[in-house]
């Protein structure tokens, strides 16, 4: 039981992170229709940028993302105009996976130039800190990396629902043709959207090189977890996103500590693959798609 | 073209290709009858291997200039031809059959990792070659029964753990641990390491209260420790690699349990690496295998260190082991060509077939196969350094046990 009870609080803690992991990729693909395949590279991006940072200039990694966000923005928006926007209409979807793989493998190599293939740790003075409440460990940085990534999404919320940014942006997910004949320039839209996809991720890699060792091929681990995320959540919904990490964080983290951690990998995609049985469009996807 | 023309042209080709086959024959090293002896080695500097690598590249040109130095092997400056096979088992094919055929090598080494060494190893074998090798000591490495193959280690990969149950066998019964857990990494490097320590302990008496295999792309450990964290073991022995030892040991101090013994099969040998990862004040009372250690008075292991500190910097705390292991390659071919005063691959072959040679990784004999005899040693960390404890023949410290709680 005690095993049982640790691991929820684990998985509960950890799904905030990939939460705003999740909600860049499915941003992304809300805006655009693309299937980011970078977005787990860019997310070690952002652990390599606060990781230099605090090595360097001893900038906590939680303050350092005010920074790594700004720059990922810009990285974000850079690789929309270069190796999205001239893709065809027509093509995109398709085309995008392959390109934003090859976007990853881009951001890898440079990752590995850089920084080299060794593992990296974030290591402040408070990495390995816990609270002990009734005989369980609450790990500090687990939780400020939760409310941290709460306040991210909130934040991500209201840009998208309270500012003349994020009608464009709705506006232009639900009827792209009509979105454009009422003025919204719909590539500036892309562009800036698949910035702030990046922005998410490079917030969530700061916390994410809090929590895990990394080098420049965590990515291809992290990826597929985030599309079982998004796919589950129903793609194109923040919410969704919400909702699909904290079920494949908590039954992953719950069946490891139980069962078997053989069986835990697994244990998220048997989740995804019942729930697209009975909702072929993932939990939120046909109530929110297109709305965000 | 005229006749005059045609008997200039054709004068001009013959005349290239006698200068070409000429100097290709002198850049060669005339494949063993020129002055030089030219030694030919992938080396993954680029891909997943990249680190260990570069430390194999660092080993093989210390003991290349440190021979030179004193006048190459049997009067013959060492040259050696290092390319790369970006951690791809393909290109490491692609570049011994290269260096064999094309640029007609006297010698091979081996390249990094198991992975690359079997198909490597296939290689020099269908030419004869003899194949010294600092890493390739998997058990399909051995399954192939290459007579030319050299395992540079004390001994095979997976019992590089047995040297532990050795320590723990050899307590006192009332400083035995009695329970224990294994959290092994699905990886044929680390649960089998893990795998051969649990046999010996349980058939010792001590029980096993957990025991699971993650999948290799488990990135949160935390469960895992926080299920072994619930059955209070005396003993955890990770089977690991690098980072999911990291994982490990941070996961532990963040659940506040501190196990009596912690073993790790890998990552925690990392000199450097280790306390970077999980804070240098979390490292004490943790176990590894190591086959080289600072301060060893092994054979050339004290030139070894101090050549490498002059010419790469850092401190003997900081070299890498792949870097110790590639070197002793060297050290066996310098001790071959001493002995026999001849250096040729047959030569080779036959000569390290018998008998023990001394190197810095201590005195090291081969099975037909290519698996070694020895076996590792057990170190511990001890206030910041990484200490040989066991066996008490190159003992340098008492080991500690239990260890401490975590520092935080």
């Amino acid at each position: 039981m005690h095993a049982l009870i640790q691991g929820i609080i684990l998985g509960v803690l950890t799904a905030g992170v990939y939460a705003l992991m999740a909600s860049g990729q499915t941003l992304i693909f809300g805006i655009m229709k693309i299937v980011n395949m970078a977005q787990g590279a860019l997310v070690i991006l952002g652990a390599y940028l606060s990781y230099q940072l605090f090595t360097s200039f001893g900038i906590d990694p939680f303050l350092a993302i005010p920074i790594t966000t700004v720059i990922m923005f810009m990285v974000g928006v850079a690789v929309q105009l270069v190796f999205l926007r001239p893709l065809h209409s027509d093509d995109r979807s398709q085309l995008s996976v392959l390109v934003t793989f090859a976007v990853a493998l881009l951001v890898e190599g440079v990752m590995s130039v850089i920084w080299s293939t060794s593992d990296r740790s974030i290591n402040t003075s408070y990495a390995n800190a816990s609270w002990t409440v009734l005989g369980y460990q609450i790990t500090l940085v687990r939780l400020w990396a939760f409310l941290l990534s709460l306040l991210a999404l909130a934040l991500l919320y209201l840009l998208l629902n309270r500012t003349r940014f994020g009608r464009a942006v709705r506006a232009s997910v639900q009827n792209p043709e009509s979105a454009r004949l009422l003025g919204v320039e719909s590539e500036r839209v892309a562009a800036i959207g698949f910035g702030l996809g990046a922005a998410t991720a490079a917030a969530a890699g700061s916390m994410y090189g809090l929590l895990y060792p990394f080098n420049s091929g965590s990515h291809y681990d992290l990826i597929s977890r985030l599309l079982s995320i998004v796919v589950l959540g129903g793609l194109g919904s923040i919410g969704g996103a919400v909702t699909g990490a904290l079920i494949i964080s908590v039954s992953s983290a719950v069946v490891a500590s139980t069962i078997s951690p053989s069986w835990s990998q697994m244990t998220f995609f048997v989740v995804l693959l019942l729930v697209l049985l009975v909702r072929p469009r993932g939990l939120f996807g046909a109530a929110v798609r297109g709305a965000i | 073209m005229s006749q005059r023309n045609r008997l200039r042209f054709m004068g001009a080709v013959g005349v290239s290709l006698a200068s070409a086959v000429l100097v290709a024959g002198c850049a060669s090293g005339g494949g063993g009858t020129g002055q030089q002896l030219v030694i030919g080695a992938s080396v993954s500097l680029t891909g997943d291997f990249s680190d260990s690598g570069k430390a194999v590249q660092r080993g093989y040109q210390l003991w290349a200039d440190t021979v030179n130095a004193t006048g190459g092997i049997l009067g013959r400056k060492v040259q050696l031809d290092i390319v790369d096979d970006a951690s791809s088992p393909t290109q490491v094919v692609t570049n011994y059959q290269n260096l064999i055929n094309k640029d007609r090598v006297d010698l091979t080494f081996g390249p990094f990792s198991t992975l690359l060494t079997i198909p490597a190893s296939q290689v020099a074998k269908r030419y004869g070659y003899a194949f010294l090798a600092p890493a390739g000591g998997g058990p399909k490495m051995f399954e192939q029964n290459l007579d030319n193959y050299f395992f540079v280690q004390p001994a095979p990969t997976i019992q590089s753990g047995d040297v532990f149950a050795a320590y723990v066998l050899s307590l006192p019964a009332d400083q035995r641990p009695t329970t224990a857990a294994y959290a092994e990494l699905d990886d044929p490097f680390s649960a089998p390491i893990a795998e051969n320590i649990r046999q010996k302990l349980e058939a010792a008496g001590i029980r096993t209260v957990y025991k699971q295999v993650y999948p290799s792309e488990t990135m949160d450990l935390s469960p895992v420790m926080g299920a072994v964290a619930a059955q209070h073991p005396d003993l955890l022995v990770g089977g690991t690699q690098n980072e999911d030892a990291y994982a490990q040991v941070k996961s532990l101090v963040q659940l506040k349990f501190s196990p009596k013994f912690l073993f790790q099969s890998n990552g925690a040998n990392s000199p450097l690496e280790f306390p970077d990862k999980v804070g240098s004040a979390n490292t004490e009372g943790i176990m590894a295998p190591a086959d080289w250690f600072p301060g060893s008075t092994a054979t050339g292991s004290a030139d070894f260190t101090a050549a490498y500190v002059k010419r790469y910097g850092g401190s003997a705390q900081s070299v890498d082991d792949s870097s110790a292991e590639a070197y002793a390659v060297g050290q066996l071919i310098s001790a071959v060509a001493a002995k026999t005063n001849k250096i040729d691959n047959p030569t080779i072959i036959s000569a390290l077939h018998s008998g023990s040679w001394p190197t810095l990784l201590g005195n090291l004999s081969w099975s037909a196969n290519g698996a070694p005899h020895g076996e590792f040693n057990l170190v511990q960390w001890q206030k910041g350094k990484l200490l040989p404890v066991y066996p008490p023949s190159v003992a340098q410290a008492s080991p500690e046990a239990p260890r401490p709680n975590w520092a935080g």
